[in-house]
């Protein structure tokens, strides 16, 4: 893995600009790899052996994708809406997880860690990359059993909507009223049709 | 038996005793009806790519890591030699199956994906040739008990569950499933898998409708405001629990046609669900269940073989269920609308002999602290 410099001006670029959410990313993603015994994760083979879980949708969740090299689309990235910075970093070979959040309260202690800056933003910037880890996030072992139908890989489940014949992959039909539906048809859509 | 209770600790393979016993029983050359159903075999690092591992690897970085860096089971890559040869390791035991056998876990995996139907999920990371069985969205498991007893007559395969139509939720245990011994003959495998296949789906989970229910509360007496009403709070806290809701509520007297009007009213109004309180004995003033026979249903049954819940009755104009509620239901936590109401929400139709076979764990014991549904009760 690249040093935390390198990895923060690359993640910077990928996201489209530096923020504190960026620093708190890298960091992140840095501080899960090595828990998990991962020191490049981003190539082969390792890059088979990380799965990790966000519970944000934001800019260090970006951060994290870039360090790690884990994408939605490899199945190597998943996203739990928790609305919290937070990351579970996986190692399947293992079964080692620890789950890293940021501390809420590591944003009133930004001013003891870069004194004198006006601006909010450097400040942040500043102080992030100089607190301690054990200031920065709590650090949490836990266990986390992948189900089968999330794994990457070619998808070895497939149903079709006995409504309207849509092929769902990987588990996430629905059983309802004695049919077997996509979860559309099943009525849980995020859109109305016009 | 003995190689069997060596693989069920997990860190057998560190025993270097049972190990080398093993390697003893390859080197004897024993009859073929005299070989062990497990070998595990020394081969160096370098040939080792592509080889499944007999034992867990330990790593530890002094402050940093300490923990398997490879778990039994894990197929070696080309990769993970330089790592391997870092940890110390220059021969490791690999498990030595011939093309008719199959690990244990890999057997499991098998064995749940052709038993979990839809709604059930199951890891990716069996333990020891067993995985659980968990439900990926609330609502009402179902299990094929036939199918489920055949499964577990077949040899080195079982499956155990919760019971039938229990309301679950997301996240919750179902079952368990296991591949007994370490190996399994792929031929004897294939055979019980053929079992949850044919019956697919065994297990699955049917989601929950969320239906706008009326409720008809019946009884003079509540009517006349002699006695305040306290079905409405029962009847709309179970719908709730399962996302439904309560639409309209209407009191009425012991008049059979008003009661009628009401269920038309309801069913012309398109409500998923119609509810009725009270009036469902054989007293001359009981008169509800006839009040809902005039209003012109499709299909009716009176009686369970639920106590509490003999005198209820349950009728379907269309797809519209309409639920009888005897007055018992005022007095016990848990009746027979505990057990049918999750049904119905799940899309069955539960008919006479659906509900007499409720009969077998249809008994509360009215325990002085209600645990339903962790009780005997419609199980």
């Amino acid at each position: 893995m690249e040093d935390f410099d390198t990895l923060l001006k690359g993640s910077a670029a990928a996201h489209g600009h530096l923020c504190p959410g960026q620093v708190i990313g890298v960091r992140m993603a840095m501080l899960g790899c090595d828990l998990i015994g991962l020191d490049n994760p981003s190539v082969l083979p390792q890059i088979k052996s990380l799965i990790v879980y966000v519970e944000i949708d934001r800019c260090a969740t970006d951060a994290i994708a870039y360090v790690t090299g884990v994408r939605l689309g490899r199945r190597s990235l998943k996203f739990v809406d928790n609305g919290i910075m937070a990351a579970t970093f996986v190692n399947l070979d293992i079964g080692r997880a620890f789950r890293v959040r940021s501390r809420e309260a590591s944003r009133k202690l930004v001013e003891n860690y870069a004194p004198g800056i006006e601006d909010k933003h450097r400040q942040q910037l500043e102080a992030y990359q100089k607190m301690p880890q054990d200031v920065l996030f709590e650090i949490t072992q836990v266990s986390v059993d992948v189900p089968l139908n999330d794994m990457p890989g070619p998808t070895g489940f497939k149903a079709e909507c006995q409504n309207c014949g849509v092929v769902v992959r990987d588990k996430k039909e629905v059983y309802k009223n004695g049919k077997v539906l996509c979860r559309i048809c099943a009525g849980d859509s995020y859109f109305s049709i016009q | 038996m003995f190689l069997k209770q060596a693989s069920s600790l997990s860190a057998f393979v560190a025993d270097k005793n049972i190990l080398q016993t093993m390697g003893n029983y390859n080197e004897m050359q024993l009859k073929q009806n005299e070989l062990p159903e497990y070998v595990a075999k020394k081969i160096k690092v370098e040939d080792a790519v592509g080889t499944t591992l007999a034992h867990d690897i330990t790593e530890i970085r002094p402050g940093a890591f300490k923990g398997p860096s490879f778990r039994k089971g894990y197929t070696v890559k080309q990769g993970d030699l330089c790592h391997l040869m870092r940890l110390g390791k220059r021969h490791l035991y690999i498990l030595d199956l011939n093309e008719d056998q199959i690990h244990e876990d890999q057997a499991v995996l098998e064995m749940a994906t052709a038993l979990a139907g839809p709604g059930v999920t199951f890891g990716s990371s069996p333990r020891e040739g067993k995985l659980e069985l968990k439900a990926i969205y609330d609502g009402l498991f179902k299990v094929q008990v036939d199918p489920l007893v055949e499964f577990n007559l077949m040899p080195d395969v079982m499956c155990a569950t919760i019971h039938n139509a229990t309301p679950v939720i997301k996240g919750q245990t179902l079952g368990g499933t296991r591949a007994i011994p370490l190996v399994i003959e792929k031929e004897s495998l294939e055979q019980a898998l053929e079992i949850p296949r044919k019956a697919y789906p065994l297990l699955s989970v049917k989601s929950f409708q969320k239906v706008k229910a009326g409720l008809i509360i019946t009884g003079s007496e509540v009517y006349d405001g002699l006695i305040e009403d306290r079905f409405q709070d029962i009847v709309e806290k179970k719908l709730i629990s399962f996302g439904s809701e309560l639409a309209d509520v209407v009191i009425l007297p012991d008049d059979q046609a008003r009661i009628t009007a009401a269920v038309r009213d309801f069913l012309n109004r398109g409500l998923d669900m119609i509810v009725t309180t009270g009036g469902m004995s054989v007293d001359p003033d009981d008169v509800t269940r006839h009040g809902i026979r005039g209003a012109g249903v499709d299909e009716i049954y009176y009686g369970s073989g639920v106590l509490p819940g003999a005198m209820f009755q349950l009728a379907y104009k269309g797809s519209t269920p309409i639920v009888g509620i005897p007055a018992c239901a005022l007095y016990h936590e848990a009746t027979i609308f505990d057990l049918v109401l999750p049904r119905l929400l799940a899309g069955e139709r539960p008919d006479n002999v659906d509900l007499a076979k409720l009969a077998h764990g249809g008994l509360c014991l009215n325990c002085p602290t209600c645990r339903f549904p962790a009780c005997t009760f419609g199980k």
